[in-house]
């Protein structure tokens, strides 16, 4: 079975991607028409994510073959061959699903993951063309070792990227401000708008929260849910906003940032792996903000919202 | 799908959305008021309260003297704005135009339109105590 293929299902998006974002960008003017708001648009920054999206395609078409040749190697070793039926590809969406939360939760938590996510965060707009501002680097993060027990369960590489791309593609709609709340039974188990919004939050309640794909229930599960407030709206962005929309600048300012951090003067070596692998924001002089101090911090300043939502276990 | 057909769908959808964008009005930069600035700077770090604020005439940068003694400077970006502290700044002298060199990869440099007399009020703010 190792021939198994299965369309490529992000690129046969793209078209769809094109029609939504004309949909939403029509729906934003005639609303702000009527005096509403429904989200925003702005020519350098979404020119800036349609070519980060652009770019993420050909980084997979000349790097993909790392990922699939490791998938391919795993599926080589194992002994498990669970079938192509539709309740396994089924099954290995929901377990895909639950791959992508702990890939994300690194992603956040882990600044070599982090370099590679963070343009994804790096527009303060939220629309849809903020969800094709991907990742070129994703490869050089090696959590393609996060998909092995899948592969070792014996669900083939085809169906195991297959689930991921339509994973990807779910999470396309979900970056919109035009829809405010979902029917309540679909917010309870389904990664929403409203949900997502939080996790591109970058006020210090919303930050570290709701890394779902697909199903918001593992956040639920592994105690990172945070619901949006209607008192508190997101301020979508990076802690500190980048001042370029140079999409090369996009995608590589926070290696480079780990590499000047790493190749300082008189640094310990243990200090050195921190600047890769602690938490954004770990310095060893204790000059920047990981997102505890950050929340922390806001606390000091806004007493009135500890154990609030985005702010229980805080240490204060 | 084939890179024939997907090339060109991906280059049409971006030239198309941008000139759609621009057609629409949504390519005008945000223009700074002494409390947007203010707001823009504390939106980042809000731990070092401005002082003083000295706006550029064409509203899309801003020099701040804050309470720390540090400078920092606000700048549009598009219909949003970025805060940076200037403390290791290069400050380059033109006529029309002031450049900034921060030692900063995602926020290089910035050249920012300022007459004569606008650069030396920036100076003397840069210079004072």
């Amino acid at each position: 079975m190792n021939g198994l293929s299965y369309p490529d299902v992000t690129t046969y998006a793209v078209p769809f991607f094109i029609g939504l974002i004309l949909l939403e960008l029509a729906w934003i003017v005639r609303k702000q028409r009527k005096n509403g708001y429904g989200g925003r648009y702005e020519m350098r920054d979404a020119l800036t994510s349609l070519i980060m999206g652009a770019g993420s395609v050909i980084a997979g078409i000349l790097l993909g073959f790392i990922t699939y040749g490791f998938l391919m190697f795993l599926w080589r070793l194992t002994p498990l061959d669970l079938g192509t039926s539709v309740w396994v590809i089924a099954l290995c969406f929901v377990l895909d699903d639950l791959r992508y939360y702990w890939v994300h939760r690194f992603g956040h938590r882990i600044r070599w993951v982090w370099a590679s996510h963070v343009n994804h965060h790096s527009s303060q707009h939220y629309n849809l063309t903020t969800a094709l501002r991907q990742t070129w680097t994703g490869t050089f993060t090696f959590m393609m070792i996060v998909r092995a027990p899948l592969i070792l369960l014996g669900f083939h590489p085809a169906i195991v990227l297959f689930c991921g791309g339509m994973n990807l593609v779910y999470q396309f709609w979900i970056h919109t401000e035009a829809i405010t709340r979902l029917p309540r039974w679909f917010e309870s188990v389904m990664n929403t708008p409203s949900h997502h919004r939080v996790h591109h939050g970058r006020n210090p309640r919303y930050l570290d929260a709701n890394y779902a794909g697909v199903f918001i229930i593992w956040d639920k599960m592994f105690g990172t849910f945070v619901p949006e407030l209607d008192s508190e709206k997101p301020d979508y962005g990076l802690v500190h906003n980048i001042g370029t929309f140079n999409p090369l600048r996009v995608a590589f300012h926070e290696w480079v940032g780990i590499f000047k951090d790493v190749t300082q003067r008189g640094l310990t070596w243990r200090e050195r792996l921190l600047y890769c692998f602690a938490p954004p924001g770990y310095s060893h002089d204790g000059s920047r903000d990981t997102s505890e101090a950050i929340k922390k911090k806001h606390l000091a300043r806004h007493p009135e919202d500890a154990d609030t939502v985005g702010f229980k276990d805080c240490g204060l | 799908m084939p890179l024939e057909i997907l090339g060109p769908m991906v280059v049409v959808g971006i030239v198309g959305i941008a000139l759609l964008l621009r057609y629409l009005g949504l390519a005008e930069p945000f223009q700074l008021t002494g409390e947007h600035t203010r707001t823009a700077w504390l939106r980042e770090i809000p731990d070092d309260v401005p002082k003083q604020i000295l706006i550029a005439s064409n509203r899309e940068n801003a020099l701040l003297k804050l309470a720390s003694g540090k400078l920092g400077l606000v700048h549009v970006m598009g219909a949003d704005t970025m805060a940076r502290y200037l403390t290791d700044a290069t400050w380059q002298h033109a006529d029309t135009a002031l450049t900034l060199k921060l030692d900063d990869f995602a926020a290089p440099h910035f050249t920012i339109a300022l007459a004569p007399q606008e650069q030396a009020k920036w100076a003397s703010l840069r210079d004072a105590p």
